[in-house]
């Protein structure tokens, strides 16, 4: 046997050479990117999919994959929030945008202003997909100037997870291995402090502290007791100011550090439940992962009304969107409604991480409704309440963080509900009166 | 001047009497150039132009949601000094640069002190001190994130074992600040640990030795002579850590999720620029606070320059 020894300079050579042809490669996908002609081709898809979430979509990218094999698909993961929509804005605004894209569909509005190209129905239903095929809450929210800009795959709403067994000990659990229905605020917090008789901590796990947690909790209530808070840019927040001093004060009430620690935060809410120091536990159903790793006794449920009688549930969704392109091919377009539509079909394996899926031929197939404990809070998509309209509203925003700074506050005391109201529509009115971006 | 080892000293030989260099020098040689043009060109792809660029977006109303941009003026200069929220941000910038410079400049030297006496193992305490340093930002702050839980944090389960109150670390607006100058204490120390370090080191022993002979006990040589001998070191620390501190972001960004902290009592300058700009996408007026401290930042390092220029004269 032969031992052939790699010079230092062979070796420097080679990788100058490999960089060189990778330097050249990327030239050439810039300045045209479409290298099949007809049928083959290449895609462009980008999403803010990591842990759990991640792997399910490589699946759901992988069966398109398998679908159209002559379709090159190259799939970017970026990290969520800010990072990636900074990323997708530059890259629409460059006219150098994927050919498909993730969206959160509270983040749409300042998008589909300039960005994104409107999904063409006919195309859609061309592909075996319409509207009468979604919740219709979530579909309205897709739309913008009465076009559809974003084609919902999921609906993630707040949910209540169950530890089955400390909610039996404290005699919460109903017949049927759900919690007894639980129909108003003071049922709540009354569960609450059963709990915590028997975790010897607190009763409920929310984090009060984290913007997102403390935001779709504080809107959810706010919505069920009837508030509602219009964004009109240059003009003045419309509110029920009555409504949001209730929401802030049933806040009051339940971060009393034996209902609910005033402080915990986003990290810290899912640990609490996962090392059972709850017996509830109030997010999106994206923890679900957690709940189960952590091999606890557990169920999920669809957050009930404790205001009013309809459970109005703060959601958002994830969704598919068609970043505009400075020259459109219509090869590429075509492959990236294709490659939508076959994501929403086989999104039943998306459901594995919580999310309720948008298609109903999915969301009502047996195997979904099979499929524990997310069939529980399906149902959830048709109350679903999505943020307000604003270009700093929606999942991440300065709303979701501001708002939740004012949580925090009422939580641990340092302003009264009437003061976070305050300060909150306060700072609202400032934002509408500066100039908008859009 | 240099000491041979036979202790003649040699003078240096005057220039008539050098061999004469027959290329010229490195600085004069036009071959020079062709060595520092590539720095040259990446310097200036990415730092001259961006900085004129972005100094150039602040007088138009850009934005990164794709609307049409037009020339605003001085508007976006004007609409800052109303916007409340610059102020406060700075304010916590300066407030934080303040409260985490004095630690981070008395605990290194007394680290370094410490260290310098001769304790057993050196390299353990030099390599124990500096390793914080050398962790990312994001991985720090998680391990801090989680010793300071309000609730079943280390330290507050070490406080509350003692009997002590617990202290709202992450979630108290008086404290939320202080929480980020701790972290950055115990991450970034380190570095001017090491530089005090090389600096003791560099202390010639004999000066210490005639000290003794005067009769000058431990105490009297530190503060008499080794801190004296130190002070261009502290002069060149404090600068360092100045200009690091006035940059404080990404600490107290992933330590309160972007959230800025309890209300808002932690969120620094540029993180107000960075929602401003990326979150908010007014990119335009994001760049005109950026200038605005960009300024500020220039003031800052002319007026030590000015400092230590004054120290320099004073001390020749």
């Amino acid at each position: 046997m032969t031992r052939t020894t790699l010079s230092r300079r062979t070796a420097l050579r080679a990788a100058g050479a490999a960089a060189l042809g990778v330097g050249a490669a990327g030239l050439t996908s810039c300045a045209d990117p479409v290298t099949g002609s007809g049928s083959g081709g290449q895609l462009a898809y980008w999403n803010f999919f990591t842990g759990g979430d991640g792997e399910r979509m490589v699946q759901l990218v992988d069966s398109y994959r398998d679908e159209a094999p002559q379709v090159q698909v190259t799939d970017t993961t970026l990290a969520w929030g800010a990072p990636y929509y900074t990323k997708l804005a530059m890259a629409c605004a460059g006219g150098r945008a994927p050919d498909l894209a993730t969206m959160h569909m509270s983040r749409l509005p300042p998008f589909a202003a300039h960005l994104l190209d409107p999904f063409d129905l006919d195309e859609l239903a061309a592909r075996g997909i319409t509207a009468d095929q979604f919740p219709e809450r979530v579909w309205d929210k897709a739309q913008h100037d009465g076009q559809l800009y974003a084609l919902p795959l999921d609906t993630h709403p707040m949910v209540l997870y169950v530890n089955t067994d400390l909610c039996d000990r404290a005699g919460l659990m109903g017949t049927d291995g759900q919690l007894a229905p639980i129909t108003s605020a003071e049922q709540f917090l009354d569960a609450g402090r059963r709990l915590a008789d028997v975790t010897g901590s607190t009763g409920i796990s929310w984090a009060a502290a984290d913007g997102l947690g403390g935001w779709m909790m504080f809107w959810s209530v706010f919505r069920q007791l009837g508030g509602r808070l219009e964004l009109p840019q240059g003009g003045t927040a419309q509110v029920d100011r009555d409504a949001m001093v209730q929401a802030f004060s049933f806040i009051r009430d339940l971060t009393d550090g034996t209902i609910c620690s005033p402080t915990l935060d986003g990290p810290a809410a899912p640990a609490v439940f996962a090392s059972q120091q709850a017996g509830l536990f109030v997010l999106g159903p994206w923890e679900l992962i957690t709940a189960e790793t952590a091999g606890i006794p557990f169920t999920m449920q669809q957050f009930p009304a404790l205001f009013g009688d309809q459970p109005l549930i703060r959601a958002d969704s994830h969704s598919f969107v068609l970043p505009r392109q400075a020259s459109l091919d219509p090869a590429r377009r075509s492959a990236a409604y294709d490659m939508a539509a076959s994501m929403l079909r086989n999104s039943l394996s998306w459901a594995g991480g919580g999310h309720i899926p948008a298609l109903s031929a999915v969301s009502d197939s047996p195997e979904f409704l099979a499929l524990q404990p997310q069939a529980n809070y399906a149902g959830a998509a048709d109350v679903v309440e999505y943020d307000p309209d604003a270009y700093f509203s929606g999942s991440g925003s300065q709303l979701m963080s501001f708002g939740g700074q004012q949580i925090l506050s009422v939580s641990t005391r340092a302003q009264t509900p009437e003061q976070a109201t305050d300060t909150f529509l306060t700072w609202v009115d400032q934002q509408l009166a500066i100039p908008s971006p859009v | 001047m240099a000491t041979t080892a036979s202790g003649r000293t040699t003078v240096p030989a005057p220039r008539a009497r050098q061999p004469r260099r027959t290329t010229s020098s490195l600085t004069t040689n036009p071959g020079g150039f062709w060595f520092v043009l590539p720095f040259v060109l990446v310097y200036a792809a990415f730092t001259v132009f961006p900085v004129l660029y972005g100094f150039g977006m602040s007088f138009f109303n850009v934005s990164l949601a794709g609307a049409p941009t037009s020339f605003v003026g001085l508007d976006n200069y004007a609409e800052l000094l109303g916007d409340s929220q610059v102020w406060r941000t700075l304010g916590h910038t300066l407030l934080f640069t303040v409260i985490s410079t004095v630690p981070l400049v008395v605990v290194s030297l007394a680290m370094a002190l410490l260290v310098h006496t001769g304790v057993k193992g050196q390299w353990f305490w030099r390599f124990s001190f500096f390793a914080p340093y050398l962790l990312p930002v994001s991985t720090v702050v998680l391990i801090w994130n989680w010793l300071m839980q309000g609730d079943f944090g280390f330290i507050n389960g070490v406080l509350g074992g003692l009997g002590l109150p617990t202290v709202g670390w992450l979630s108290d607006e008086g404290v939320a600040l202080t929480s980020v100058v701790l972290i950055t204490v115990w991450w970034t120390v380190g570095f001017n640990f090491l530089l005090y370090l090389s600096a003791l080191q560099a202390i010639p022993e004999s000066v210490y030795e005639a000290a003794a002979l005067d009769g000058a006990g431990g105490w009297r040589r530190t503060v008499s002579m080794t801190l004296p001998l130190l002070k261009g070191t502290t002069g060149l620390v404090v600068v360092l850590q100045v200009l690091a501190s006035l940059k404080i972001f990404d600490q107290a960004y992933i330590l309160f999720g972007g959230s800025g902290g309890p209300g808002g009592a932690a969120a620094p300058i540029l993180q107000h620029v960075y929602d401003t700009g990326f979150v908010n996408y007014r990119l335009g007026y994001a760049s005109a606070i950026s200038y605005v401290f960009f300024a500020l930042i220039i003031v800052v390092s002319l007026g030590q320059f000015a400092l230590s220029r004054r120290r320099g004269r004073t001390a020749a």
